[in-house]
């Protein structure tokens, strides 16, 4: 006992040597001062019948901007985005063998304990498959994509119809222009045969 | 025919006062700090985090047996997971803006550092079921396995949480404790626990709608950063910190208060109350110099505070991380 708390003793105060020449820390505001990402602009959307494809343009000059944002961005370092809203490949492949770790040990308990003979266990073994199944059925509704007007830049996207989606997709075509004086413009095909949008 | 009527008069127990004077000295504190946060935060650390930590190292002096005997691999795990764990989260903290390592890999190294903290809890839950006869607590570990897949899907939700739920352990200290030496007022101590969401619901309602506290000072942006104001953005940082405020008197108020009032081994001059200091084959010199240090940093750290504030309370919170880890071990043990 004695030759423990005197070898921790020991311990602590060489941890103490080891860190006392260790700058204090630095958290100042001033540290993560975001840079500016983002730039105030206009932008026009125009319905066009000759349209072959959506068109995204913007002009040299609000690209330029964008550009030197986001350099400021990474001088300021890659990763602070990465941490705050990403998902690393690490967090993910840690976190799902934790959890699969804990589905097995808790399995391994739950049978040896003998609670999956009781009633309680049975009703839990129950709600456990039941939540299971449920959870599988949230793939086929993860499967079922939105109609196709959701899933393409066309003028139908501004119809009613397609409203109640709150989204839609679709390729575009990013392009720049010289001209700066109307903003950034978005070019959505409107096809002329197809019936008009009941906006 | 007689007939016996009984009548019960209403008797004032010591467990009705102490359920009124905690209750009451909450309100109170709910409506001081919920007015003024910020200047709640400063005060209470600056008064009483130096003399609760010297209260909880009194505290666990008194419980640390002379003998381990079959306890000692418990204690070996728990103090051992204790130094290792506290020397690696300096070492994150304080080498975090000194060494040549990304955000990204200070991450990754925060995270692992929570799931060897869990995995340890683990451990000493699995130990101690061990010891208790006709226990089998080896559910421990698959908790602790989720537990620590969530401190790598939601790392900063994890950090966060420690820091609000440490004030709580004081108080499942005191419950156990109560369970011991003072059954009589384990009812009005539930009492007690059961009203504090009632005090943050109240909180919550007065000072959700205000808007985020000043963030002009050092100082401020730190007390705000810690109480989470970051992590939660869409909620008002008035009640962030308020809440942890409140929660960390609480816990103060425990420590330094009503664990000596209900454990008279933990009254600090009482020596003879220390295994490891009265009984034979005690260490009873080492003992006094460890209190003596203790008393001494208390000192120190008010002084540290009156010269430079910001800097002491960085300081020590860093360094109080070792306080949040020893009392797991002795948490457990008393379960």
């Amino acid at each position: 006992m004695k030759r423990i708390i005197c070898l921790t003793t020991l311990l602590l105060l060489a941890s103490i040597a080891g860190f006392a020449d260790i700058a204090r820390p630095d958290k100042t505001p001033g540290r993560i001062t975001k840079p500016q990402k983002s730039i105030e602009t206009s932008m026009i959307i125009r319905l066009e019948k000759d349209a072959k494809e959506a068109k995204l343009i913007i002009p040299k000059s609000q690209v330029r901007q964008l550009r030197a944002a986001l350099d400021d961005l990474d001088q300021e370092n890659d990763s602070t985005t990465a941490a705050v809203g990403g998902f690393s490949r690490t967090q993910t492949i840690v976190s799902g063998m934790f959890l699969s770790l804990a589905f097995v040990f808790g399995g391994i308990w739950f049978v040896r304990s003998g609670k999956s003979a009781t009633k309680t266990g049975k009703t839990f073994v129950i709600l456990a498959v039941i939540a299971g199944i449920s959870s599988a059925a949230t793939f086929i509704y993860a499967n079922a994509g939105p109609p196709a007007e959701a899933r393409s830049i066309t003028g139908k996207m501004f119809s009613q119809s397609v409203h109640i989606y709150k989204f839609g997709t679709g390729a575009v075509r990013l392009e720049t222009k010289d001209d700066d004086s109307r903003g950034i413009e978005f070019i959505v095909p409107d096809p002329a045969d197809k019936p008009k949008s009941d906006e | 025919m007689m007939q016996e009527i009984r009548i019960s008069r209403f008797e004032l127990t010591s467990a009705h006062v102490f359920l009124a004077v905690f209750v009451g000295a909450c309100a109170v504190a709910a409506i001081v700090i919920g007015s003024f946060p910020l200047a709640a935060s400063i005060a209470t650390i600056f008064l009483f985090a130096g003399i609760h930590n010297l209260m909880e190292f009194r505290y666990f002096a008194a419980r640390m047996p002379l003998r381990w005997g079959r306890s000692r691999l418990f204690y070996t795990v728990g103090i051992g997971g204790v130094i290792v764990l506290a020397a690696a989260y300096l070492t994150l903290y304080f080498a975090s803006g000194n060494w040549p390592w990304s955000l990204d890999s200070w991450a990754t190294l925060t995270a692992a550092w929570n799931t060897v903290f869990v995995l340890w809890l683990g451990l000493l839950f699995y130990l101690r079921g061990k010891q208790r006869p006709k226990s089998d607590w080896a559910w421990a570990f698959p908790v602790a396995f989720l537990l620590a897949a969530l401190a790598w899907i939601v790392p900063q939700y994890w950090s966060l949480s420690l820091v609000y739920i440490h004030p709580f352990v004081a108080m499942w200290f005191l419950e156990r404790q109560i369970r011991r030496t003072k059954p009589e007022w384990l009812r009005a101590y539930h009492y007690c626990l059961a009203s504090i969401p009632v005090f943050v619901a109240a909180l919550w309602l007065s000072l959700s709608g205000r808007p985020n506290l000043s963030e002009e000072t050092n100082l401020f942006w730190r007390i705000t950063q810690h109480a989470g104001s970051e992590i939660l953005p869409g909620i008002s940082s008035h009640f962030l910190v308020a809440t942890h405020v409140f929660l960390e008197s609480i816990h103060y108020f425990v420590w330094i208060l009503l664990i000596p009032l209900i454990d008279f081994r933990a009254i600090p001059w009482k020596l003879d109350k220390i295994p490891l200091f009265a009984r034979k084959g005690g260490i009873p010199k080492l003992v006094v110099a460890v209190l003596a240090a203790s008393i001494f940093l208390v000192a120190a750290l008010w002084t540290g505070f009156a010269v430079d504030y910001t800097t002491t309370r960085d300081v020590y919170f860093a360094l109080a991380i070792a306080h949040v880890l020893a009392e797991f071990p002795f948490l457990i043990k008393m379960l």
